[in-house]
């Protein structure tokens, strides 16, 4: 009515939106009466709890055999990663090739590796000596140059390296063939067109731009890849994993070893994390922020 | 020598499946000779000039540039077609202008145009930044060389587009389209640049949809319709009497066009 009587008269009210007070939302107060209940729960069990054994944790989170097995984790995400890429690159050219046969194979060995759990993969590295017990290289069907034997080979290092890669590697694949495909074919044209060879204008051009595609979901790979790396220590591997599991078996400190292994991987995931944060800024130059395209 | 045509096109095909996109189309270009390709959208006009850049390969007939053959050789008596690095090379001596303007927006406005100058050309740093501060105030873009091509309007990325191109100093300017992508107020500053570079005696091959601009700069127009040639000859004898129907409809379609746009303006 108050409105119809200010159109009947054109006269409108003082009002300031300044003023007006927050609308009360019940779920929140809910929702945020349930996190602080499980905080407190969470924070008790875990301070009241002996069995955690927190003067375990600290006697052994700096121990040299626990730093050691951390170093040989990040030392053989690194490596896998490194030689996961490269490879990845490869297939995604590859599948993404004129000539049928390479696309096929490189299809085949993604669909293979990224369909195997890594754990097997692992398990069959190392096992490699019973179905071939030694490696050769030469000309196929002529003169062999070199000859090892299997066992001295495939040692629980080289297994892990090469079945974490293998693995890494088809998953790269697809991420870096998401990648190429989301740069503008117009792009490959124009570099083209200036008379870039082929290598310049992917190195220069198409992969530049694609990186922007590629880097978020490296990022996770890199991070799953570290927490793959746990499983080696069931090759014997002396990883994060494993040197905490050494002491365990020993003490039967079982809780208070995990926790010293979790806290490590989650500093390390937390700083990769970070990383990945500024590399995606630094790739993004010359874009619209993705942020800000997403808020808007 | 100078009888050569700068461009020779003899009958070339390139077919989509069941669609023929270009169905025997033969063009020279003579040296200094502006040609604008005209006619209606899917007439074969932009496969046209992407053929010649070999971008996409044709079916049959054959193209040269000063007398040489383009992306194939003779081997005794056989024909067998350039490995990538040759055709490479003789992309070098052309330079392209796309309708998307295609810049690199991973680089700055400088080093889009600097970098083919130095990694294909094999020039100092410090010559090819020379070229492309020269190049840069003839498209009037000086203060904008350290931005990045996002940050610039779509006519100010074709001038630049156009720089890029001439920067290794092309026999032959392929234009596909050059201002179909732009907002109408930013054509002229991007005609401003294709006519200048006309005065000049730039050997040019421009698809275009702007008439009027085409009938200023130009020396001779093709006019395409269904993947081929339907006209050709100077400006002045196509326009004056619109010899064959397809053509005059064409034209009057434009006229049309025209019409409402300035309608609008």
């Amino acid at each position: 009515m108050t409105a119809t009587a200010a159109a009947a008269t054109g006269e409108l009210p003082d009002v300031d939106v300044a003023t007006a007070r927050h609308r009360f939302r019940p779920w929140r107060w809910l929702s945020g009466a349930v996190i602080a209940v499980l905080t407190f729960q969470v924070a008790w069990f875990v301070t009241h709890n002996d069995r955690f054994e927190w003067p375990v944790v600290a006697e052994y989170l700096f121990d040299p055999n626990v730093l050691a097995g951390l170093g040989m984790s990040v030392l053989l995400t690194v490596l896998a990663m490194l030689a996961g890429s490269a490879l990845g690159v490869l297939l995604a050219l590859g599948r993404l090739a004129d000539f049928g046969p390479v696309r096929w194979a490189c299809g085949l060995y993604i669909g293979l590796f990224r369909g195997i759990p890594p754990l097997v993969q692992l398990l069959f590295w190392f096992n490699l000596a019973y179905l071939l017990p030694r490696l050769s290289f030469g000309v196929p069907f002529g003169p062999t140059l070199g000859s090892w034997s299997t066992n001295d080979l495939i040692t629980p290092l080289t297994a892990a390296l090469i079945g974490l890669t293998l693995h890494e590697a088809a998953y790269m694949a697809e991420i870096v063939r998401a990648g190429i495909l989301s740069v503008d074919p117009g792009q490959r044209d124009a570099a083209m067109a200036m008379g870039f060879t082929g290598g310049q204008t992917f190195f220069r051009v198409v992969l530049p731009q694609a990186m922007r595609v590629i880097i978020p979901p490296t990022g996770s790979q890199f991070i799953s890849l570290l927490k793959g790396t746990s499983l080696v220590s069931v090759i014997a591997m002396t990883d994060l994993l494993h040197a905490v599991q050494t002491v365990y078996n020993q003490t039967y400190q079982i809780v208070p070893m995990l926790i010293v292994a979790c806290f490590w991987y989650l500093v390390v995931v937390t700083a990769l994390s970070f990383a990945q944060s500024r590399l995606e800024r630094r790739f993004g130059r010359g874009q619209r922020s993705s942020r800000g395209e997403w808020l808007a | 020598m100078t009888d050569v045509p700068v461009l020779s096109v003899r009958n070339i095909r390139r077919s989509f499946g069941e669609h023929a996109a270009l169905d025997g189309v033969s063009l020279d270009v003579a040296q200094g000779e502006v040609v604008a390709v005209i006619g209606p959208s899917g007439s074969g006009k932009s496969t046209l000039v992407r053929c010649v850049h070999q971008l996409e390969p044709i079916d049959s007939g054959a193209m040269y540039l000063d007398g040489e053959l383009l992306g194939f050789e003779h081997a005794g008596n056989r024909l067998r077609p350039l490995p990538p690095k040759r055709v490479a090379q003789q992309r070098r001596r052309m330079g392209m202008v796309f309708q998307q303007f295609q810049l690199f927006p991973h680089w700055t406005v400088a080093r889009n145009i600097t970098e083919a100058q130095v990694r294909v050309h094999g020039r100092s740093r410090e010559q090819a930044g020379e070229r492309t501060a020269e190049l840069l105030g003839k498209v009037g873009l000086t203060d904008k060389a350290e931005a990045h091509p996002r940050q610039l309007s779509g006519g100010q990325q074709q001038r630049v587009a156009i720089a890029r191109a001439l920067a290794t100093r092309p026999r032959v300017m392929l234009l596909d389209e050059p201002t179909s992508a732009l907002d109408p107020e930013l054509v002229d500053e991007v005609l401003a640049v294709v006519r200048d570079l006309a005065a000049a005696g730039l050997t040019m091959v421009i698809v275009t949809h702007e008439i009027s601009f085409a009938m200023e700069v130009a020396d001779r127009f093709v006019f395409m319709d269904q993947g081929r040639i339907v006209e050709q000859g100077p400006v002045a004898d196509v326009l004056a009497d619109g010899r064959s129907d397809r053509l005059r409809a064409f034209l009057s379609r434009y006229a049309q066009t025209r019409d409402t746009r300035s309608a609008h303006v």
